[in-house]
């Protein structure tokens, strides 16, 4: 059987983390990317064809031949030049199915009407995960992001925590700690400041890993 | 206050949206302005406004034409053409196809630097601007006013 090929454009943290779960799912993976430290530190992993050059040029998407490819996934930090990487593969060389990471939600739509085959959201993507995950009971780390550096997980809030009857402004938590949403009788709610804690809700939390453990003792006391 | 705004929407039904207050952009929002044309212009930097003329008395909106809001604030639905000349290709295409695909701008041109980007663009119903091929174009005129004779046997065997 004929390996599929996927063409990852831009985006380092990303595209080394994507292109390695491809890879050892079967996948022939190329990335391109324009910068060229990034391009070395990605060469090193076992298996990717590496292209160095600015991915929404028709020429460099020659040069790595991505003709006929079965994916192209656009992982830039700007949504313009994921929008034009996008049409480029699809219209100019044919890939089969486009991907584009947009940051702006707004403007999903626009992607959509645009032919791109999938818009990921990161805020939207992590918002419906945080719904989908409202009934657990545990610490359960949800998603690690940026190489497993930042976490979102789920701190159910016990009867007697520190937390329990307070306001989200007036709990303590290290710096690098967002509580994201408030899941409370199988609703969220996005908290301000002012928003109180009680006990039996479970908070979504955005944490660096190593900050984590710090607001978890903060919030739950353990 | 609010009535003053009705009024001037109602007198400048059609007007001109110009993204990037660069050189062109500045020039052409300038002149369209001393037409008498209606005009908006839309810069992330609100220095780059002083390109514009003395007399100009169009519209001035400072941020990022990318957003939509943005392009709400500067009536994108009831504007008759936009032209998208900021410095980035790539914020000309989707600057340019949003005013066509979500606001049905009828006339809509972006400026692009790379010519091999204008070819597949020009496919996508929105017009292209290049100024590599248009100085390469005039370049030629100059350099050869008349036709080439090759040219002419060409118009003579059609």
């Amino acid at each position: 059987m004929v390996k599929k090929r996927i063409v990852l454009v831009g985006g380092f943290h990303k595209a080394r983390s994507l292109a390695g779960s491809l890879i050892k799912q079967g996948y022939a993976v190329t990335a391109i990317n324009d910068d060229r430290g990034h391009c070395e530190e990605l060469a090193e992993i076992h298996r990717l064809n590496v292209f160095n050059g600015d991915g929404t040029k028709p020429y460099i998407l020659e040069d790595a031949s991505v003709y006929g490819f079965d994916i192209a996934i656009a992982l830039t930090g700007r949504d313009d030049d994921n929008l034009v990487i996008c049409e480029l593969c699809k219209k100019k060389f044919g890939v089969a199915k486009t991907v584009a990471l947009i940051s702006d939600p707004s403007k999903t739509e626009f992607f959509y009407r645009m032919g791109i085959d999938s818009v990921v959201c990161e805020i939207t993507s992590v918002t419906s995960i945080i719904e989908q995950q409202a009934f657990l009971d545990e610490i359960a780390t949800l998603v690690p992001i940026g190489d497993g550096r930042i976490k979102i997980s789920q701190i159910p809030i016990p009867g007697g925590a520190p937390a329990d009857g307070r306001r989200v402004m007036d709990v303590s938590l290290p710096k690098s700690v967002l509580i994201g949403c408030i899941m409370r009788g199988g609703t969220g709610m996005i908290p301000r400041g002012d928003s109180v804690i009680l006990a039996g809700d479970v908070l979504v939390l955005i944490s660096s890993d190593e900050h984590e453990t710090a607001a978890v003792h903060a919030l739950t006391g353990r | 206050m609010p009535h003053g705004n009705q009024k001037s929407d109602r007198k400048k039904r059609s007007f001109t949206v110009v993204v990037g207050c660069g050189r062109l952009g500045a020039h052409i929002a300038s002149s369209l302005s001393d037409e008498g044309e209606g005009v908006v212009i839309i810069d992330m930097s609100r220095e780059s406004f002083r390109k514009l003329s003395t007399s100009f008395d169009g519209m001035i909106i400072t941020g990022d034409a990318t957003e939509l809001h943005v392009l709400e604030e500067a009536n994108l639905a009831g504007a008759s053409a936009l032209l998208a000349v900021t410095e980035r290709d790539n914020t000309n295409i989707m600057v340019a196809q949003m005013a066509r695909e979500m606001y049905g701008v009828p006339h809509v041109i972006a400026r692009l630097y790379d010519p091999e980007r204008e070819c597949v663009y020009q496919e996508f119903g929105i017009g292209t601007i290049s100024p590599v091929l248009l100085s390469t174009k005039e370049i030629g005129h100059i350099l050869h006013p008349e036709p080439s004779p090759a040219e002419a046997e060409d118009v003579r065997t059609w």
